[in-house]
């Protein structure tokens, strides 16, 4: 009896804790509604998830103007400027997504309330793990945003590529998550604790043992699988295929975005001291993602493919950072952050424009974009300010984030920094090969059908569009708004 | 002074006149009477340009303080200037013939004209040498900080271009309001006169080495367009094509030239470059010899030199009156001008002072040799006369060649007239006989145009070199030059020039012959041609009898008690303040060397007509002898130097060349980059197939197959694909795992 | 110079006047054809003005001071600013980008090129404008860069929406050129900003080129240098374009619309130049020593290859294209000679190539649009059917093949002059050998514009045409074109009007130079 008097329960710091619980009601509160008013609700559905994520923003202020550092359960579990930006992030993608979401799931044959219910749980889990400093955290936000994301894009019921989709999504997620598990027994066996940094001061005393470095390998490579790295992609292009259009938007963002942030959270709070392992590890793996990334992509006809694989191309520029964390923690981190922050806009952006052109068209092939200028020039020009962003060309926002990456390499310095360099400009060149087919059909070609009844986009798709466009424009003009978040976010631990 | 210090003014008349007749002779001063302005222009021009020459004599006569330069070198000069070998070389003939000569000139030019009669005459310099007149304004570009004028430079040379130029700039523009009467670019025609005189003026006065360039390429397009005026034949445009070209080649040489000079001196001022020279000649020997021979390039281009003169007889698909105007009298002379103007350099560069042998006299004298050879193989009188020109031409380079500037400057003076005159003349007959040039076409013209035949006999005569026309005076002038020479005669040179005084006169003899005499072998009946055209014939062929005064020597005067007047050419002309330096001096007259030079012609004439009118000598020669033959078609065929620029230069360059290199952009440069771009995407295939998508075909098939019901499309799961996938992730952790604690 | 008032708006109006035209015109319907227009020629004009007040109110006797300067706080992360200024070496190219823009939009006004729609077309070249002004006054490296780069979509789309029938190929092959060359040059430019050091060795971290220009790359060491100037190289020497990076620029000329071309070769190329200029050789004079010979090579090359590229030519369009290749060697040549001549041939050479150049694209523009072919074999006879056209194709061709007395000649001749004295520390003999051959270049050059010439505007117009009457310049080229010319003939004949704005600049520039080379 003692033992369990013994138990005193730890001290909960509400006000840290209010933006996950706002989430939470909310989500139930949809779930009840549904059971409720069933049917009748479906209209009220977006709006209230909608709500709730704005709501949920509220406390994050609040939070960031208090701005006190507060951390809970022996540190399993911290708020921080880091983890504010990112959360807000998550939301305002989340909601974008929303938007996006509304009259495509209204007018397919989907279940409507469940699919946000989902997405807000799935949300929960990427607003819990940019705040887990412990694996047993971490592991559970990272289950809590993808079991979700498994189902959402299976949601398509009738459509079996749909199904494929999930599934194929799902198995490799499990065989992920055991790879990872496996390595976080690894870790937990040698430090004796699941805090970071604990692990961090075992890891950084013993630096040869090699049980060490295969926990480590495990473990990245599980998020390696999440932001869908080369060679752990090969989900991707199926699943976002497969998938309805803007849960493959939340994947291709969101959760990517969610996996980025547990690995920023490992390389720099968790095993600091091993660059020897992370560095060369996340050198191979962005260089390949690029690359292969990005040659694959010349190759798609479809146009959600080829998003996809310019998405891992996208991811593989991401990690590059990582390959010289040791050398300038600060400039790299920032650089993530920042890279994350642009990529979520210029991305959710793309998406909504192929749905919108997808809302006439019904079709996802590039050469359904043919003569796109001629009848919808407004979808067109939105589109190659996407494209121009993603390609990082200027006065479009990506141009800052590359330029992100290629500022911590060169900070970083060294011959292989710069050789990572020199990979990232080949590749930024690849990338436009592409980016530029789908700017021949729009910009160059006829119109395959002959058909140019302008495109009528409806509002909420116009919203997510003009706040998207607002957003990359601002970035790239005014690269100083996200470059700050980049840099309040980053960990006090670096002296950022 | 006015008229030097502002002689800017005089190339500025020709330049507005030809704004005038290009933008507003049409609209306001109407097609075909154009020629107003332009003959009132030059008529300006030729009052301005005779008042700057008697302005010039006066300076000369008596300068003022601020004209004078005191160089007391002569001796000094004369060591630096031929260096060692100076005493032997001096010699005989030469050191007692300087001598009498200095001391009989001297005699006369005091008792002429009080004690400045000797400047830059005999070959003493103690006597005040007269500054030119250089006259600078406002800055016209700046480079690494230093400004460089624009300006001009006067001298007794210039004012005697000037005179040259205006004189029969004017003439033809007169003669041409009848020759190109009707033409249908009329107002072309004289817009371009005008601007070509411009271009000319503007070039014999100026003041620094860009300025010369300049000129000198606006001359060269002048020519270019005037040449190319009836532009719808192609014959005419190849000509004027090729004249630009080769000129263009030249220019090659022009524009080293000129740097290595402003390298060497670091000014591009003339005055300062002369003065450098003639103030230390020893020095910068070698970078005046590039200079040298780069600028000779030039010359050779632009005055008609073998190997660069065979532009010059196509040029004659131009109107007559500009290749009288330009290929004959002014613009042809510009090399040899140019060489006059900065000799100096070319006569240190080229050590002519000490050399028998240089260059430039060579050069000049074998292009006087093959211009006059081939003369007899032409049909055309204008290519006679053509080459003749570029014979003519290489005379006076040779005379510069062998240190007789004031007889290189001499002969230009009396050529421009009469070969002028000639053109003119050829012109005129032409005009009477339908637009032809053939001489076989013409003959027995002397009947039915008595002005037109009279002049060109003159004129002939004086080409020929005939007591007492003017060409006699010149040429025998420059003979003596190269006989006498600085320290060493030049022997080759006077061969040469003998050679081509022999041939010249005969060839002017057959001209004659076929185109006046015998039978009218055309159709139609010619007719002489009005006044407007048989008057400046006159005034040229009254030049062409009378130029010879202008540079007398003083023994041919004395008996009449005119030696004041000898010389005058080389007292106003020469730039003794320059040429000083060099220790440069004059050969005295010399009685024998004029009967040779006499002989030569008369007999040249009088084989000629025995052999045409009196039927005597070798007739058919060339049918029956080979050789003669062979050496006929050779001439014929201009050596063959046409044949190998066109077909073997420039078609080369133009067609396997130019092809290869084009060929090499598209094949090599364009094809590595395409590949690159290519191979990424076949490397972005092959991924994406083998590596990528272990089976991507089964994903299609499976994605048909499944098509509608769900329960089928679990099947696709089970095509292999997510097994693969499942391996390679395993696989790949485990690879990296084992690298990793190994390497690690 | 305090900057007060108006002054310190000045430059920022002659750059974004242009963009905020287009935006008005994004927002007129497609409909009011008239007014789109009328907005797009107004606010390139009023850009102009402004340049003219620039022009008036710039300060000659301090031309090789930074003037107008604005320094703003920008994207304060990475501590790059809003830094704009302009100096003799600005003015001019400003001022030339100015004019060219109006002009084009003029040309243009009754024939928009195939598929039409003026409305993309000129919002397109107004933006274009605004990258072109923006990068010649901008002294901040990244700002340069934004501005360097804004120019590319706009040309990419002129070239592919109007261009010719291979306009995919050659839009896509232009902007991945020189998309790889801004990669590379992005990086030199963090390079720059990491490893300068002032005088007394303190890192700058610094992008504002006023700073490093004074820096001159004191504490980079002379092998990182030379790593950093070949990042440069390729970034500009795309741009120029120099042998053997050109081959983007002959399919680009030649499928991109009349104006496009006009533009490329008028402003844009002379990006390239400029970046050497304004930040390749004061920034990093020991890196710039070790590449010149090499660059000067890579000119002469460009110089003898590009006119025996234009003899091949069968496309007028193209043999004027691969001409540029030909001049700019001209204007890399006097550059690589790293002394205040060459570097102010340089820039006369810029200014004089895209008047002329500019000029010639004009006239092929419009015989394109009489014979509706470039095949120089079946065009002839020009001056008989349309004569005054003829006649400037020929001015154009004289003022191209380098004739004194017109704009050509101060860039030719004193860049080869200047390869006779080459900077302290250079190669003698190469550069005297370079010398020869770019005079010999002189002549090649003669050779293909003559016979260019000869084959299109001598001689009878071919029976093809002879039926149809072709219309000579009519009022809108006459307008379009007058400036070009006047300006051909103003600069011919007093070549000071540039030169003594340059100079000073120039002299600045080279003095990091030779304080190198003394040091050595």
């Amino acid at each position: 009896m003692d033992v369990l008097l013994a138990f005193t329960r730890p001290a909960l710091d509400w006000h840290a804790l209010a933006p996950e619980l706002t989430l939470l009601a909310f989500g139930t509160l949809i779930t009840v509604v549904d059971i409720i008013w069933d049917d009748r609700s479906k209209q009220a559905m977006p709006t209230l998830a909608g709500m709730g994520l704005l709501a949920t923003l509220v406390p994050i202020l609040t939070l960031a103007v208090d701005g006190t550092e507060r951390s809970m359960f022996a540190g399993a579990y911290v708020v921080d400027d880091f983890s504010l930006v990112l959360k807000a992030l998550f939301l305002i993608s989340g909601y974008i997504v929303i938007l996006m979401s509304v009259d495509y799931i209204r007018e397919g044959d989907y279940y409507e309330n469940e699919y946000y219910t989902l997405m807000l749980t799935s949300l929960l889990g990427m607003v819990m793990i940019s705040s887990s400093r412990d694996l047993v955290s971490v592991f559970v936000a990272l289950e809590l945003l993808s079991i979700p994301a498994y189902m959402l894009a299976a949601w398509r019921k009738g459509g079996p590529r749909s199904n494929e989709a999930g599934l194929k999504y799902y198995l490799m997620g499990v065989f992920a998550s055991a790879v990872m598990l496996y390595g976080m027994s690894l870790v937990y066996g040698l430090a004796g604790s699941t805090t970071f940094n604990a692990i961090a001061q075992s890891m950084a005393t013993d630096t040869t043992n090699p049980i060490a470095i295969l926990g480590i390998l495990f473990i990245l490579i599980g998020f390696a699988f999440k932001v869908s790295a080369v060679p752990f992609h090969t989900w991707a292009p199926d699943t976002y295929e497969g998938a309805p259009t803007p849960v493959t938007a939340f994947l291709a963002v969101a959760s990517k975005a969610a996996g980025m942030v547990a690995l920023i959270q490992l390389v720099f709070v968790a095993f600091p001291g091993r660059d020897d392992v992370v560095q060369p590890f996340f050198w191979v793996i962005s260089a390949l993602t690029m690359t292969i990334g990005n040659l694959i992509a010349l190759r798609q006809n479809n146009i959600v493919r080829l998003l996809a694989y310019s998405g891992v191309a996208q991811g593989g520029f991401m990690l590059v950072p990582f390959a010289v964390a040791a050398e300038a923690p600060a400039r790299a981190f920032e650089a993530v952050v920042i890279y994350l922050a642009i990529y979520a806009f210029m991305n959710l952006g793309a998406f909504a424009v192929v749905l919108a052109v997808a809302r006439k068209t019904r079709s996802g092939e590039i050469d359904s974009y043919g003569g796109l200028f001629q009848y919808a020039p407004g979808l067109a020009v939105a589109m190659t300010i996407f494209l121009a962003a993603l390609a990082g060309i200027p006065p479009a926002g990506g141009w800052f984030a590359k330029f992100g990456l290629f500022r911590a390499l060169l900070d970083a310095g060294g011959s292989w920094a710069a050789a990572l360099g020199v990979v990232v400009a080949v590749n930024t060149v690849i990338a436009f090969a592409y980016y530029a087919r789908i700017l021949v059909q729009m910009w160059f070609q006829p119109i395959p059908d002959g058909d140019d009844r302008p495109i009528a986009v409806t509002g909420s798709l116009g919203a997510a569009l003009t706040v998207t466009i607002a957003a990359t424009m601002a970035f790239g003009v005014l690269p100083g708004l996200v470059g700050h978040f980049g840099e309040v976010s980053v960990l006090s631990a670096l002296g950022g | 002074m006015w008229m030097l210090e502002n002689a800017f003014i005089i190339p500025l008349i020709p330049a507005l006149s030809f704004v005038v007749i290009l933008f507003l002779g049409k609209r306001y001063i109407g097609a075909d009477r154009v020629h107003v302005i332009g003959i009132g222009a030059l008529a300006l021009v030729w009052l301005l340009s005779a008042i700057a020459a008697f302005q010039w004599t006066q300076r000369v006569e008596d300068p003022p303080p601020d004209a004078i330069v005191h160089i007391e070198h002569h001796g000094d000069s004369h060591d630096d200037g031929h260096g060692d070998g100076h005493d032997d070389g001096h010699g005989d003939g030469h050191d007692d013939g300087h001598g009498d000569g200095h001391d009989d000139g001297h005699g006369d030019e005091h008792a002429a004209s009080g004690g400045h009669g000797d400047d830059g005459h005999g070959g003493g310099h103690s006597s005040p040498l007269i500054r030119p007149v250089i006259s600078t304004f406002s800055q016209w570009w700046s480079n690494s900080g230093v400004d460089f004028a624009v300006g001009t430079l006067v001298d007794g040379q210039t004012v005697l271009l000037l005179m040259v130029v205006a004189t029969i700039s004017l003439l033809v523009h007169i003669y041409s309001t009848e020759y190109v009467k009707g033409d249908r670019r009329y107002v072309h025609y004289y817009a371009f006169l005008s601007l070509f005189t411009a271009a000319m003026l503007f070039f014999v006065m100026a003041q620094n080495i860009i300025q010369l360039i300049v000129g000198w390429e606006l001359v060269g397009v002048c020519s270019f367009a005037l040449i190319g005026h009836w532009w719808e034949e192609k014959p005419n445009t190849d000509a004027a094509l090729k004249a630009f070209l080769t000129n263009r080649v030249g220019d090659v040489g022009l524009l080293v030239g000129m740097i290595v000079l402003w390298g060497t001196f670091k000014t591009f001022d003339i005055d300062a470059i002369n003065t450098l020279i003639s103030a230390d000649p020893g020095a910068h020997h070698f970078a005046l010899l590039i200079a040298a021979c780069c600028l000779m390039a030039a010359v050779a281009s632009k005055s008609g030199q073998f190997p660069l003169h065979t532009w010059l007889p196509d040029a004659m698909a131009g109107p007559t009156p500009v290749s009288a105007l330009i290929h004959a009298a002014t613009m042809v002379v510009a090399g040899v001008y140019m060489i006059a103007r900065l000799y100096p350099v070319f006569y240190e560069g080229f050590s002519i002072g000490t050399s028998s042998i240089n260059l430039m006299a060579f050069i000049g004298g074998f292009t006087a040799l093959i211009g006059a050879g081939l003369a007899f193989a032409q049909w055309d009188i204008k290519k006679v006369l053509a080459y003749s020109t570029v014979s003519q031409l290489g005379y006076m380079v040779m005379a510069l060649g062998v240190g007789a500037w004031t007889a290189a400057i001499f002969h230009l003076f009396t050529h421009a007239f009469f070969k002028a005159c000639l053109f003119l003349g050829a012109g005129s007959v032409s005009h009477a006989a339908h637009h032809t040039f053939d001489m076989r076409k013409m003959g027995g013209l002397k009947k039915e145009m008595p002005h037109t035949y009279k002049t060109f006999v003159i004129s002939s005569l004086a080409l020929a070199g005939v007591f007492p026309f003017a060409g006699f005076w010149s040429k025998d002038e420059i003979l003596l030059g190269s006989l006498v020479g600085q320290e060493n005669g030049y022997p080759l040179m006077l061969i040469f020039g003998c050679a081509v005084a022999l041939m010249t006169a005969a060839y002017m003899t057959r001209v004659i012959w076929y185109t006046f005499h015998g039978e009218f072998r055309g159709h139609g009946h010619p007719h002489e041609s009005p006044k407007v055209m048989t008057v400046p014939l006159w005034i040229l062929a009254g030049m062409a009898v009378l130029a010879g005064a202008f540079n007398l020597p003083g023994p041919v005067l004395e008996p009449i008690g005119l030696e004041g007047l000898a010389h005058r050419i080389q007292t106003y002309a020469e730039p003794s303040v320059y040429l000083s330096g060099l220790g440069l001096s004059h050969p005295d007259p010399s009685l024998n060397m004029a009967l040779v030079g006499l002989a030569l012609a008369i007999t040249g004439i009088l084989v000629t007509y025995l052999y045409y009118w009196k039927r005597i000598g070798l007739h058919g020669l060339t049918e029956r002898n080979r050789y003669a033959r062979n050496g006929y078609t050779f001439l014929e065929n201009k050596y063959y130097l046409d044949h190998l620029y066109n077909d073997i230069v420039v078609e080369t360059v133009k067609r396997p060349i130019a092809k290869w290199a084009n060929n090499f952009n598209q094949n090599v440069l364009d094809r590595a980059v395409n590949t690159a771009g290519e191979t990424a995407r076949d490397t972005g295939r092959w991924v994406y197939k083998w590596i990528d998508q272990g089976a991507i075909d089964g994903s299609v098939n499976a994605a048909a197959r499944g098509a509608d019901s769900s329960g089928e499309s679990l099947r696709a799961i089970q095509s292999g694909k997510v097994q693969n996938y499942g391996q390679l992730l395993f696989g790949a952790a485990a690879v990296l795992a084992i690298v990793f604690v190994i390497v690690v | 110079m305090e900057v007060t008032g108006f002054d310190t708006w000045v430059l920022s109006l002659a750059v974004f006047l242009p963009l905020v035209g287009a935006l008005v015109i994004m927002l007129i319907p497609k409909a009011y054809e008239s007014e789109l227009k009328l907005v797009a020629l107004g606010s390139s004009l009023l850009a102009l003005v402004v340049g003219a007040y620039i022009a008036i109110q710039f300060d000659y006797g301090a031309a090789g001071d930074l003037q107008f300067v604005v320094d703003k706080g920008w994207i304060d992360v990475i501590n790059s600013r809003y830094i704009v200024g302009l100096d003799g070496l600005s003015l001019p190219l400003l001022l030339l980008s100015l004019v060219v823009v109006p002009l084009c939009l003029i040309y243009s006004w009754n024939h928009i090129p195939e598929p039409g729609n003026p409305k993309a077309f000129f919002v397109l070249i107004l933006i274009l404008s605004t990258g072109m002004n923006g990068s010649f006054v901008a002294q901040d490296m990244i700002l340069f860069f934004v501005f360097f780069e804004v120019v590319l979509l706009p040309m990419y789309f002129l070239i592919g929406v109007w261009g010719g029938e291979d306009r995919r190929y050659a839009s896509l092959k232009f902007f991945l050129y020189t998309l790889f060359g801004s990669a590379l040059m992005i990086i030199s430019f963090l390079a720059l900003f990491f490893l300068s050091k002032d005088a007394s060795g303190e890192l700058l971290n610094t992008f504002d080129m006023r700073i490093l220009t004074d820096a001159a790359g004191v504490g980079i060491i002379k092998s990182t240098q030379v790593w950093i100037f070949a990042g440069l190289f390729m970034g500009f020497g795309i741009k120029v374009p120099m042998f053997p990076f050109h081959t983007w620029l002959p399919d680009a000329h030649t499928q991109a619309p009349t104006v496009g071309s006009v533009i490329l070769a008028a402003v844009l190329l002379k990006l390239g130049t400029y970046g050497f200029v304004r930040i390749a050789i004061p920034f990093l004079p020991e890196g710039a020593i070790a590449w010149a010979p090499w660059i000067g090579l890579l000119a002469v090359i460009g110089i003898i290859y590009g006119a025996l590229g234009c003899l091949a030519q069968k496309d007028m369009k193209r043999l004027i294209a691969f001409s540029s290749v030909a001049h700019m060697g001209f204007v890399m040549l006097g550059i690589a000679t790293l002394t205040d001549f060459g570097i102010n041939a340089a820039i006369f050479g810029m200014i004089a190539h895209g008047l002329i150049t500019g000029m010639l694209f004009f006239v092929a523009g419009s015989v394109k649009e009489r014979y509706h072919t470039l095949e120089i074999s079946r065009l002839g006879g020009l001056l008989k059917s349309a004569p005054r056209m003829g006649w400037i194709l020929g001015f154009a061709s004289m003022a191209s093949l380098g004739l004194p007395g017109l704009a050509g000649f101060w860039g030719e001749f004193p860049a080869i002059l200047s390869a006779y004295n080459p900077g302290a520390g250079m190669p003698e003999e190469t550069f005297r050998t370079y010398m020869v051959i770019a005079a010999i270049g002189t002549v090649l050059a003669a050779g293909y514009l003559l016979w260019l010439y000869q084959r299109t505007a001598f001689g009878e117009p071919p029976e093809e045409f002879a039926g149809h009457s072709i219309a000579d310049v009519n009022r809108d080229e006459w307008i379009a074109w007058m400036p070009f010319l006047v300006g051909i003939v103003l600069f011919g004949i007093w070549p000071n009007l540039i030169f003594n704005v340059t100079d000073d600049v120039v002299s600045g520039i080279t003095a990091s130079v030779e304080a190198i080379a003394a040091g050595n």
